[in-house]
């Protein structure tokens, strides 16, 4: 201990050899770092370690040039490292006079660390009043003004003696002489630095949230504890309460800490976050390869669309179906993949999407088709779903190819309409007898009018007027004779449906006048209740025609046992649904009651040589019309078969 | 005998056919009537006078054979010529069975049908003939005496004068006497001309020993 101290007093006197202070004082640390006195050693690790924590944040300051906190605290830490300098010389000072010299320019580090502080305050906490900022400002230069001006230093008017004791096992050296009447002005700069950080803390605790809470804490009680414990402590000393040396390092050593810490904390802070985001970053990115994959996986092609019908992501079968590439389609809009014909009503019909934003199906009610590169059209089948929460709003468009459905549904009609023909054309067999007498007739009628009119020629004078007469009716019975050709020669065709607007009433006129001679052999006798003015429907004659003369075959086989009371009633009317519909009603046996649905399957007959596609044809005519076809019995006798088919829109019959 | 003039009952539902056939016939000559259905035919015809029907066979309601059943069963004279639109051998067979004139499938051709309807009316001329001496014959053998007729009928199953007194426990002359008085009130002079009388009235039993 004894070489500690003369190795500070000799380091002490070859600072003072020095003209400028404040490079003794950095040369003195820097000596003093090779002592191993316990003062020495802790002074210089404080400064050691205010420097390095400053440098630590001088780089951070670097790195990012905001923030501007960083290179404040830089300036702290290196006034309080300066400091810490200077206080070392002014307990070492063996005069009186070195050590007002020492304390005079110790005010300079001070004065820059209240200024930092207050500025550090307002940056960092983002509030605090402004004018108790500048007041204390204001009030700490005008403390180093004076202590430049007025007696030794602001503390002392003169020091007249120094009186050493030991601290820390070291001699340091305490001031006696009077005090500086100016030093008011250093305590009212201290109050006013106080009162700022107070009021700053305050206003930064009120925030509420729980960092400025910690903020508030740390740093501001960190401030204000030091100071007013620095300010106390050299105050008692200065007033010769204490026989002390003035210790002030520690105090803004721990102020460097606190600031250091909260600083520390917001560059952990920063790094977690960065990690977060990073996190998040991948996240986000695997959940959107994940969607390219599922998008990818889709058995339909899939497009994702946005508003304006801009395409930014297409999957495998999006090209194959568009005959596009990728690239293609990314750089193209939606617009381009329908056909030209509704290219515009489709423009609007994605406006009409964006206003209402939700899931649905694409051309309800129409066929949709999609338009390849070849300039083929595929039928598809659309659906649109907006991507919840997409910015911008995005929409996930499914397309399926429904050509082979189509196809199918194609093939299943041409093959009802096949077997709907067959089973014409053995009903026509069933009722040739028939309909070669319905010929018959008319043909009948020609050839004895003809006859008598060449009777009637021959006669003198020849019958002139009663020949002009039969020559009409020889007319009239040969277009009749015509129509029924005409008749049997459309059933007996295999024709494509052809969809006319028809009158059932007429329709079902008809039939009976083919079923005519049928129904006299059979004793059937029919009699008809048609409702006037049905709205017309839309169908194929031939076929509705078909299912007419079924179901008064299928009448008249019911009633055949019936004998002379054999009768059959056809009735017309318009539906509660506004349909029209059509019976048969007969007085036969009636159907069982499990029955009534298996009369309407295939292969199913009562007759003992029908094949029974009779009734499962009809159903199949009608349902494919958009109608019904059904069974019931009579409530006093027999069954009734009646088909109901959708009226057509007045608006389409124009 | 003066018969007044034939009519041919045209009854078709077809109004064209039968407006044709009704022009047909009577450009032929004939005084035709016609009915668009058997129901009407049965209420408005005279059944007493001469003529026959050319009939359709396939009608509404009453259908043709069963108009032909209804006139057989009032002993209707008219002969009836079926018209039909196909050959149904069956019902032909049926008709013809019944009696018809004929049967002829439409279309018909003016010959055909003209021939068939004066066989008809000839038919019913013969019917009509036949049905007149009938009805003399009866009202001849109506003049008889119980015993007379009694005799008569002896006679016409061909027994001999002495058979027919010995059944009735008299002596032959009495039956002779009996037997000239009926012969000449019947009209006829040898035994095989009562017998034919007694075939016409349908009172010749054979005898069934």
């Amino acid at each position: 201990m004894a070489e500690g101290r003369h190795r500070l007093g000799a380091a002490a006197r070859s600072g003072r050899t020095d003209d400028k202070p404040v490079a003794a004082a950095a040369a003195y640390v820097i000596i003093l770092g090779v002592h191993t006195n316990w003062i020495h050693l802790v002074w210089a690790m404080m400064a050691a370690a205010s420097l390095t924590l400053g440098v630590v944040h001088l780089v951070v300051w670097f790195k990012q040039r905001s923030q501007h906190a960083n290179l404040i605290f830089f300036a702290l830490a290196s006034s309080v490292a300066v400091f810490s300098g200077f206080e070392l010389a002014i307990v070492g000072a063996q005069t009186p006079a070195e050590h007002a010299l020492w304390l005079r320019w110790a005010h300079v580090p001070i004065a820059a660390i209240v200024v930092l502080i207050v500025v550090f305050i307002r940056l960092y906490f983002g509030v605090g009043r402004l004018w108790l900022a500048w007041a204390a400002v204001g009030f700490r230069l005008l403390t180093v003004l004076l202590n430049f001006s007025t007696g030794v230093n602001i503390n002392f008017q003169e020091v007249t003696t120094l009186q050493h004791s030991r601290f820390l096992g070291e001699v340091v050296s305490s001031p006696i002489g009077t005090l500086n009447a100016w030093q008011v002005v250093a305590q009212v700069a201290n109050l006013l630095l106080v009162a700022f950080v107070v009021d700053a803390s305050v206003a930064l605790w009120r925030l509420g949230d729980p960092v400025s809470r910690r903020r508030a804490v740390v740093v501001g009680g960190g401030i204000v504890a030091c100071v007013v414990l620095v300010v106390g402590f050299a105050l008692l000393i200065l007033s010769g309460a204490v026989r002390a040396p003035t210790i002030m390092t520690p105090g803004f050593f721990v102020v460097v800490a606190a600031v250091g810490y909260e600083l520390s904390w917001d560059l952990f802070v920063a790094q977690r976050t960065a990690t977060q985001l990073r996190q998040s970053q991948a996240e986000l990115q695997s959940s959107g390869e994940r969607f390219r994959a599922v998008v990818e996986a889709a058995p339909n092609a899939m497009l994702l669309v946005d508003a304006q019908g801009q395409i930014s992501l297409a999957n495998a079968q999006a090209e194959s179906l568009f005959g596009l590439s990728r690239d293609v389609l990314v750089a193209s809009t939606v617009d381009r993949l329908v056909p030209k014909s509704v290219r515009l009503s489709h423009e609007a019909y994605r406006r009409g999407f964006t206003a209402e934003w939700r899931p649905r199906a694409m051309g309800l009610g129409c066929d949709t088709h999609a338009l390849r590169s070849d300039g083929s059209q595929v039928p598809v089948e659309v659906f649109l779903t907006p991507m919840s929460g997409a910015v911008p709003s995005m929409i996930l468009v499914s397309i399926i190819d429904i050509s082979a459905r189509r196809l199918n549904e194609r093939r299943a009609a041409t093959q009802r309409d096949e077997i709907a023909h067959l089973s014409r054309v053995a009903m026509l067999g069933e009722l040739s007898g028939s309909l070669a007498h319905e010929l018959n007739q008319p043909l009948a009628a020609i050839l004895s009018n003809a006859e008598a009119a060449q009777r009637l020629l021959a006669r003198d004078p020849p019958q002139i007027q009663t020949v002009t007469e039969i020559l009409a009716d020889i007319v009239a019975s040969d277009r009749r004779a015509g129509a029924v050709i005409e008749r049997l020669r459309s059933m007996l065709r295999k024709e494509d449906v052809k969809h006319a607007l028809l009158d059932l009433n007429h329709v079902a006129e008809e039939s009976l006048r083919l079923m005519h001679s049928d129904l006299l052999d059979r004793r059937v006798s029919v009699d008809t209740s048609f409702a006037q003015n049905l709205p017309p429907v839309s169908g194929d004659r031939v076929q509705l025609q078909q299912v007419m003369l079924n179901l008064l075959i299928n009448g008249c086989d019911a009633v055949a046992g019936r004998g002379r009371e054999a009768r059959l009633h056809v009735s017309s009317r318009v539906t509660e649904r506004g349909g029209v519909a059509i019976a048969v009603s007969d007085n036969g046996d009636g159907i069982a009651p499990q029955d009534i649905e298996r009369i309407f399957e295939a292969f199913v007959t009562s007759k003992p040589h029908g094949i029974g596609l009779g009734l499962s044809i009809c159903r199949s005519i009608i349902e494919a019309h958009g109608g019904r076809l059904w069974a019931s019995n009579n409530a006093s006798r027999g069954a009734a078969l009646e088909f109901e088919l959708p009226a057509e829109p007045t608006e389409k019959r124009a | 005998m003066t018969e007044p003039s034939a009519t041919v009952y045209v009854v078709d539902d077809e109004p064209d056919m039968r407006k044709a056939l009704e022009r047909l016939l009577g450009a032929a000559g004939f005084s035709v009537q016609s009915f668009p259905s058997p129901e009407q035919f049965l209420a408005l015809h005279d059944d007493t006078l001469p003529g026959c029907i050319v009939l359709d066979l396939a009608l509404p309601g009453l259908n043709g054979l069963e108009l032909q059943q209804a006139l057989q069963a009032q002993g209707s004279a008219l002969p009836i010529v079926f018209l039909t639109g196909r050959g149904d051998i069956a019902a032909s067979v049926r008709a013809m069975k019944l009696g018809a004139a004929d049967f002829l499938t439409k279309p018909v051709d003016a010959e055909t049908l003209i021939a068939a309807v004066d066989a008809a009316l000839e038919r019913n001329r013969e019917k009509r003939a036949d049905r007149s001496e009938t009805l003399l014959v009866a009202s001849r053998l109506a003049s008889l005496t119980a015993r007379e007729r009694d005799v008569f009928d002896l006679i016409a199953q061909g027994r001999l004068n002495k058979q027919i007194a010995a059944e009735f426990g008299t002596v032959e002359q009495t039956i002779k006497f009996h037997r000239a008085n009926l012969m000449r009130k019947l009209g006829v002079r040898t035994v095989a001309d009562l017998v034919r009388l007694a075939e016409r009235a349908g009172t010749g039993k054979p005898q069934s020993d």
